[in-house]
């Protein structure tokens, strides 16, 4: 028997299910909507990925607005609260700061990126749910929308103010902050489920590219931190609810519940993507493919399970004196293993880079994204290195369970670096050094992203604001910490204890500097995504990028 | 088209990608991890409140056992229907598959009944106490992830009368089986942490 006849062709054959019955297919050709509500109504994973992007990056540039507010207000410590009146409102703004920055900047900026990308690197046509993408998106943006809005309305992650009437718009800013999360973990449900099952057969996990297999680990991680996040928010919310709020709701408890994730080791976990981000640029620089993927999977994978930090909250700590001790021994320990681990991890990484970049025996090849992602993985070290000062506290509260005076003297120093702005400073320098590199992964592959290359010049022009602003506003955090610069502007029983307060207040003006150099250089960012809009889209087969 | 000589075999069938199963297996995940963090906290709460020499369960309240445990043998017993639903579909028995599914909803609603029942005897004021802020959000939770797991068995067994699953295709039903069992599993949890210890 022989096979003649010519197959229907795929236009003939009924859509839906592949296992399903078919149906005949209709007479009339259906034409997708255009404009608004092609945008609104929209599955394709570019559309909703460039979406992302757009929407994470004004939200960046918003963060770091709020970050120069709050640098001024820091460039007069004792000055009282000059710019914002009361510490309830400047309250307000340090925790939207934080929300901002990561939920709605970095996180969503790394998800717009792999909705984007992915498919494509793994040969699919789509991610795995387009409509959930959708979905996680406007999810997340309505949310983000409504918490801003909700913190301007005096709202905020709890209020400063004991006793005063509770505002409805903290109860808005808790439950948006839980859309925001909820729009985040379905987001990256979908990049994972995309990663999981649309490889082609043949391709195993351990084939996949550097930014997809940092993507896998980073959805894994955000997968058991972000309803820790959510079951935090509901207790808080359900709390305040009530008439009398019993300790989940009532003052600045929403924000307590939340800290951990604006904090070491989980601060982390928001930057896993820049791993795979940097190790595609920079092999692509090196014009080689990555050597010894496997033991940079590996790293990859150890640097994740290092991150996961949603443990690392006081609420879980007991505060009864017999259970505390041991509680809080074994707590303080992982904690410092934790923290120290990071940094040999990282350390790693720039191992393994070094590796690649001797193995490609070539010079790499300087683009606006190489730039970007060198820059970024400085930050990374900077923040695990100093991450190590950062557990040096409860290090020594372990020790000192067992002898009150160890090392006493010597490193008096490291006392007060928990409660100080070098606490700041590690989150400062891990996020930004994260965003750094999803700029440099947007230039990387814009290309593939917008259909058009972005403008070299004006990429360089933007690194040396971005890079530079940065590294201001995490060395200044740092240095005013060991000057114990409390971590909590609006604590003002901190500054009493801050040796050199001059000397202090004059890193505050420049970390002030470096946010606005920042936030230039975003805006420079933006403008040359808007003006490569303006150019005709490239043909496929001349698009550049590794996608 | 190249003619296809006689004899040549057959390439080897694609693995089925499996993506909502996938999706499933995240999500149930995502919520075992919130329920995982809730416990933390009440369990720590509680085991404060003890040490102090207090009662945790506050005064006035009265927390029966009979209605949880009469809707944890439901659970349990919805387990076998789920299950039956995942054999019958297995083996093309839509009638069974679609029956079992319609016995685990109904369970599954009992069970919303019966927690409803013992909110109303119980007189635990919810603003009243840490003990009430915590039942009150975890059950609560967990009223709510029942809610998802019905709705995603409705689905399934309406998509199964369309003659969508089949023992060709048991996704659906093996994803919507994967999440109620962690329905089940957390109700399990809840019986043992907060109406067993109290």
């Amino acid at each position: 028997m022989t096979l003649t006849e010519t197959r229907p062709e795929p236009d003939a054959i009924a859509t839906g299910d592949d296992f399903g019955p078919t149906a005949p297919s209709s007479p009339h050709q259906w034409t997708p909507p255009t404009g608004l509500a092609g945008i609104l109504s929209t599955g394709d994973h570019q559309v909703v990925g460039r979406l992302y992007v757009l929407f994470a990056l004004l939200l960046s540039g918003l963060a770091l607005v709020l970050g120069v507010l709050i640098g001024i207000e820091r460039a007069d410590i004792d000055g009282g609260f000059g710019l914002f009146g009361q510490a309830n409102e400047l309250f307000q703004i340090f925790g939207l700061y934080r929300t901002t920055l990561i939920l709605c900047g970095l996180v969503p900026l790394f998800l717009g990126l792999a909705t984007a990308v992915i498919p494509r690197q793994l040969g699919a046509s789509s991610v795995a749910f387009p409509r959930a993408a959708a979905a996680a998106f406007w999810t997340w943006l309505v949310g983000a929308i409504t918490h801003i809005a909700a913190t301007f309305s005096y709202g905020g992650l709890g209020s400063l103010q004991a006793g005063a009437a509770r505002e409805q718009s903290v109860e808005l800013t808790v439950l948006s902050l839980g859309m925001i999360g909820l729009g985040l973990l379905a987001g990256a449900g979908v990049i994972f489920a995309t990663i999981v099952t649309q490889r082609p057969a043949g391709m195993d996990l351990l084939q996949v590219p550097a930014f997809s297999w940092s993507m896998l680990v980073a959805t894994g991680v955000w997968l058991f931190s972000l309803p820790v996040l959510l079951a935090n928010l509901v207790v808080s919310w359900v709390d305040m609810r009530g008439a009398d709020a019993q300790g989940f709701g009532g003052g600045d408890a929403p924000f307590e519940q939340v800290a951990w994730a604006f904090d070491a080791p989980q601060v982390y976990a928001w930057t896993i993507p820049m791993l795979g981000i940097v190790a595609e640029v920079f092999t692509s620089a090196h014009r080689s493919r990555p050597q010894m993927f496997e033991p940079m999977a590996f790293i990859v994978g150890v640097f994740g399970f290092f991150s996961f930090g949603a443990w690392a909250q006081s609420f879980f700590d007991s505060a009864n004196p017999l259970a505390s001790d041991a509680h809080i021994v074994t707590n303080e320990v992982v904690f410092t293993a934790f923290g120290l681990a990071i940094a040999v991890v990282v350390l790693a990484y720039g191992g393994w880079l070094a590796f690649n970049a001797v193995s490609a025996g070539q010079r790499p090849r300087i683009t606006p994204q190489f730039a970007l992602i060198a820059i970024s993985g400085a930050l990374l070290t900077a923040a695990a290195v100093v991450g190590v000062l950062r557990v040096a506290e409860p290090a020594l509260g372990v020790l000192r369970e067992f002898d009150e005076d160890v090392w006493r003297g010597f490193f008096d120093a490291m006392d007060d670096l928990e409660s100080s702005s070098l606490v700041t400073g590690v989150m400062n320098f891990a996020v930004l050094g994260g965003l750094l590199a999803a700029v440099g992964g947007l230039y990387h592959w814009a290309p593939r992203l917008l259909g058009r290359p972005l403008n070299v010049p004006l990429g360089f022009l933007s690194v040396l604001p971005l890079a530079g602003g940065a590294i201001l506003i995490g060395l200044t955090d740092v240095l005013s910490g060991l000057f114990d610069q409390p971590a909590r502007p609006y604590e003002t029983s901190g500054i009493a204890d801050i040796d050199s307060l001059g000397f202090v207040e004059a890193l505050n003006v420049i970390g002030l500097i470096g946010s606005i150099a920042v936030l230039g250089g975003l805006a420079l960012v933006a403008l040359n995504v808007a003006r490569s809009l303006t150019l005709p889209v490239e043909a496929e087969a001349d698009r550049g990028g590794d996608a | 088209m190249a003619d296809i000589p006689v004899g040549t075999p057959l390439a080897a069938p694609l693995a089925r990608q499996r993506t909502l199963l996938v999706g499933t297996v995240f999500g149930t995940a995502a919520a075992l991890m919130y329920f995982a963090a809730l416990f933390g906290v009440y369990l720590r709460e509680r085991s404060d409140a003890l040490a102090d020499g207090g009662s945790w369960i506050p005064a006035g309240a009265d927390i029966q056992l009979a209605q949880p445990t009469v809707a944890a043998w439901t659970m349990l017993m919805s387990v076998v229907t789920m299950q039956w639903a995942v054999y019958s579909i297995a083996r093309d028995d839509r009638t069974h598959a679609i029956l079992a599914t319609a016995l685990t909803t109904l369970f599954g609603f009992s069970v919303v009944i019966t927690t409803s029942f013992q909110y109303t005897q119980m007189g635990l004021v919810a603003d009243e106490s840490i003990a009430a802020v915590l039942i009150y959000t975890i059950s609560g939770s967990h009223l709510a992830m029942i809610a998802v797991g019905l709705v995603f068995l409705l689905l399934m067994a309406f998509r199964a009368l369309g003659g969508q699953y089949s023992s060709r295709q048991t996704d659906g039903f093996v994803a919507a089986s994967v999440f109620w069992y962690a329905v089940v599993f957390v109700y399990v949890v809840i019986w043992t942490a907060i109406f067993v210890l109290k």
